[in-house]
């Protein structure tokens, strides 16, 4: 597909929600090794408000901005400020007026979305955060050579799940989690896992 | 710990409301958990707002009034606000002058300054923050985002509230702020710790006899570890030392000293602490210009108390000693 249009990132949305929503279980059983096992509750709420904001969107830039203010005002906590800091930031990416786009504005709308995540935390790669997944994803999704959407949201899905599951031999190096040092090896990340999950269910919605 | 309270969960409400009957001339609820002036200032002047948990009365409420805070934003106890109830405040004084917000250094803070200010830009908000970092506990070399905002934000409240005042635009008092900021500095001592008044929860309980410097305004430890109980005049002197360590004051240097009670210290211990701080100072040629002894931040019935000492610029001084405010809590003889 050479074009994604409101009504094909509206479908990407909806597979997200819907399919974090089924292990959002998986996540919270993550998250309670090294912190206080709400990240499945936690991104399944935040998800849902940025859906939300999502209902009357008829072109990118607005409809984006809407979802990231909606997850923020709507709840709290560092799940929805970082999906919250992602929209807002690829709404920055795009230009004004656009009810379609092509590869080259996709990859620079989620190029963008990284840039608005960085605003909110200072976790690296490496750390065993969300970032783990993020940021190989939004490389691979610019450095792909490919016109088509699809293609280019599957090479961003192959290496947020690669970079998910690195995170399991990573020791936490960031936030609370930090405290558990040693304890946290062997068990991938919660927030890596679901955005990963949120980037595998992008492409398969295409 | 027994205390005085109803339901947990109506503390911070019930606090407010107290303390907006009492002061109704002043201060007055805005709305839900934002306290804003009776008197509001003029449109034309930057507005000044901060934002932090409850449970520090009379911080950080207790300064809203004229020539200080124009309007506090109160979370639950020892929790920062959400970013919605920011944004909110920062809509409410939406004004072309701008708004300057003060903010603590404390993650919680952190996070909803940044998510609220995100969202303000988009909505044509203009406001800018000043991160306050004044705690040396995590070393004299620490990077400044590793530095806790202790009670050090209430003279630079006074100072940028006071040049707000007087008109400075938003820029301007980003940069006295912030060169206030580089001045300043705040050891904390606890010799026992506190009791969360929701849960009860003791925050790291201290054992008889030892007392810990260092200690942060939600009881968390710091650097400077556990030492056994010393005299007053040892404390203040190993104190004093490693906060002129920070700020190398010269002879000559004009400086504030402020001994910050934190709850459950009296006021007369605290006076034979500033007392040899004082000496120590006024013995190496630097002039105390501006003192204070009192209970500005605390955190419930912790017993210890934080110094602070800050060097003080001729505008500085100006602003903390000639701007006048008639908010409930900056006491000020004859004012």
């Amino acid at each position: 597909m050479t074009n994604l249009t409101i009504d094909n990132f509206k479908a990407m949305l909806n597979l997200a929600l819907k399919n974090i929503t089924e292990r959002a279980d998986e996540f919270s059983k993550l998250d309670a090794i090294t912190g206080d096992g709400d990240h499945g509750t936690a991104i399944v709420t935040a998800l849902t408000a940025v859906v939300e904001g999502s209902k009357n969107g008829s072109e990118f830039k607005q409809m984006l901005n809407d979802m990231g203010f909606n997850v923020m005002l709507q709840t709290s906590g560092s799940t929805s400020t970082l999906l919250g800091g992602f929209f807002l930031g690829m709404s920055d990416g795009v230009d004004a007026g656009l009810a379609t786009l092509d590869a080259s504005q996709v990859k620079a709308m989620f190029k963008s979305g990284m840039e608005g995540v960085k605003k909110n935390t200072k976790a690296m790669p490496g750390d065993k955060t969300m970032m783990d997944a993020l940021v190989p994803a939004i490389e691979a999704i610019v450095s792909c050579d490919s016109e088509d959407v699809k293609e280019v949201l599957m090479a961003g899905a192959k290496a947020a799940l690669e970079g998910a599951k690195a995170t399991v031999n990573m020791k936490a190096n960031f936030g609370r989690a930090r405290n558990y040092g040693e304890k946290s090896i062997g068990y991938a990340d919660s927030g890596a896992t679901s955005w990963a999950c949120m980037f595998e269910s992008f492409a398969n919605a295409l | 710990m027994n205390k005085f309270i109803n339901a947990p969960e109506d503390i911070t409400k019930e606090l407010l409301e107290g303390y907006t009957l009492a002061y109704k001339d002043i201060v007055k609820l805005g709305a839900e958990n934002i306290v804003v002036r009776t008197n509001p200032k003029p449109l034309d002047k930057v507005a000044v707002i901060t934002l932090g948990g409850s449970g520090h009365e009379p911080a950080l409420s207790g300064f809203v009034g004229e020539g200080m805070l124009d309007c506090s934003v109160v979370g639950d106890i020892f929790a920062a606000p959400g970013a919605q109830r920011l944004f909110q405040a920062l809509q409410m004084f939406k004004r072309d002058a701008g708004i300057l917000l003060i903010v603590l250094n404390h993650s919680g803070d952190v996070m909803s300054a940044n998510m609220a200010c995100q969202l303000a830009e988009r909505a044509g908000i203009k406001v800018k923050q000043v991160l306050t970092h004044d705690d040396i506990s995590a070393g004299l070399d620490a990077p400044d985002e590793d530095r806790r905002g202790l009670a050090g934000c209430i003279p630079l409240a006074k100072i940028v509230g006071a040049a707000a005042e007087q008109g400075k635009s938003l820029d301007e008092l980003v940069e006295i702020a912030e060169r206030f900021n580089k001045q300043i500095a705040t050891l904390a001592v606890a010799m026992r710790s506190c009791t969360h008044p929701q849960n009860n929860a003791v925050i790291a309980s201290l054992p008889d006899g030892i007392m810990e410097i260092g200690m942060g305004q939600h009881g968390e430890g710091g650097s400077g570890g556990r030492t056994e109980l010393v005299s007053a005049d040892n404390t203040a002197e190993i104190m004093i030392n490693q906060l002129m360590k920070k700020l190398n004051p010269a002879a000559g240097d004009n400086v504030l000293l402020y001994i910050n009670g934190v709850g459950a210290t009296t006021h007369m211990e605290l006076n034979i602490i500033f007392r040899k701080a004082y000496q120590v100072l006024t013995a190496a040629g630097i002039n105390v210009v501006d003192a204070r002894i009192d209970e500005i931040l605390t955190v419930q019935e912790q017993a210890g108390f934080q110094m602070i000492l800050g060097k003080l610029d001729a505008d500085h001084q100006d602003y903390l000693k000639n701007g006048r405010s008639n908010a409930p809590y900056w006491v000020n003889i004859g004012k």
